[in-house]
């Protein structure tokens, strides 16, 4: 898969490809699925997801096979506002 | 038609066309709030200024005629007046224009009197007045503008190949058609209406979109 050139993700674009990814898994993942969902290094996807927490848009909680996020109320609003959003900025040819 | 029944309906086409603008300008201030991207924030600041332009015109342009069916003599102050008022509400549109033309680059990188018919008879007692607030150099270049926004569109359509960017295509083709008419109004004063009710249907084609795009599940 080549691409002529490499495009750039806003953050908002991240946080969405993450928030979609733990939707995906049935609204709860471990950071395994979502290194492949999102397509982010690990450290990137820490990162990223300490700040998902502080937007109040995931949660964490520790198990027995380690770290689970989890979608919250305010994550799923927000994905189904980036989807209208998207949608609202490809009837403009918007690049979000 | 009656000119009292042309005047209301001038005046609600436009006052649909313009809080439909509204709406399209608060859909992309709430874009911009959530991406931060400044394509979202041109298109607000352009729909909101071409709706309040619309608004203002729809209702200062309906005070003038009635105005003027009344008065035996009209002062030129007050035509004076008028025309200044023609070229602040076109030169809202042209801001309005070059907002939308921002928001694409930044992603891309006579009066002649003619036998106008009964129609036309009724549109001379309302658009002589009405006229004044159009002004043809102004709406060529509005027409130029516009065209660019349309050929953007376009582009963008010819890309995504969706339904939504067709409506926005379309929405726009009917604004730039809409000042066709507005210019060619020196040869039937009808255009005027026509043209409005262009530009209606351009709106409406945006209305469609923004419904369609609030109607969106993940």
């Amino acid at each position: 898969m080549s691409k002529k050139h490499k495009e750039y993700r806003s953050k908002i674009r991240i946080y969405a490809d993450i928030l979609n990814s733990l939707l995906r898994h049935g609204g709860s993942s471990g950071p395994t699925h979502l290194l492949l969902g999102a397509n982010l290094s690990y450290d990137r996807l820490m990162k990223h997801l300490k700040q998902l927490i502080d937007l109040g848009l995931i949660s964490e909680e520790k198990n027995d096979n380690g770290r689970i996020f989890k979608l919250t109320d305010k994550g799923r609003a927000f994905i189904l506002e980036f989807a209208k959003i998207e949608k609202f900025a490809e009837a403009f040819g918007i690049t979000i | 038609m009656s000119p009292q029944l042309l005047i209301l309906l001038a005046f609600t086409m436009d006052l649909i066309s313009s809080f439909i603008s509204i709406l399209v300008g608060y859909k992309a201030f709430k874009s911009y709030k959530v991406s931060s991207a400044k394509s979202f924030l041109y298109l607000y600041f352009g729909f909101t200024i071409l709706g309040v332009g619309i608004f203002l015109r729809a209702i200062i342009v309906t005070f003038f005629v009635l105005i003027f069916r009344i008065m035996e003599d009209i002062p030129s102050s007050l035509l004076s007046l008028s025309n200044f008022a023609g070229i602040i509400f076109t030169a809202t549109h042209l801001v309005a224009y070059s907002l939308f033309i921002a928001t694409y680059v930044i992603q891309a990188g006579s009066s002649g009197q003619q036998d106008l018919g009964v129609g036309g008879a009724v549109a001379a007692a309302v658009f002589p007045v009405a006229r004044l607030f159009y002004i043809p150099t102004l709406e060529l270049l509005a027409i130029t503008m516009l065209g660019f926004v349309v050929v953007s569109s376009l582009m963008n359509y010819l890309h995504k190949r969706s339904l939504n960017s067709a409506l926005v295509f379309f929405g726009f083709s009917f604004m730039f058609l809409s000042h066709l008419l507005f210019l060619f109004m020196i040869f039937d004063e009808f255009l005027l209406f026509y043209g409005q009710i262009m530009r209606l249907i351009g709106f409406v084609c945006l209305l469609i979109m923004l419904a369609r795009v609030n109607r969106t599940h993940v």
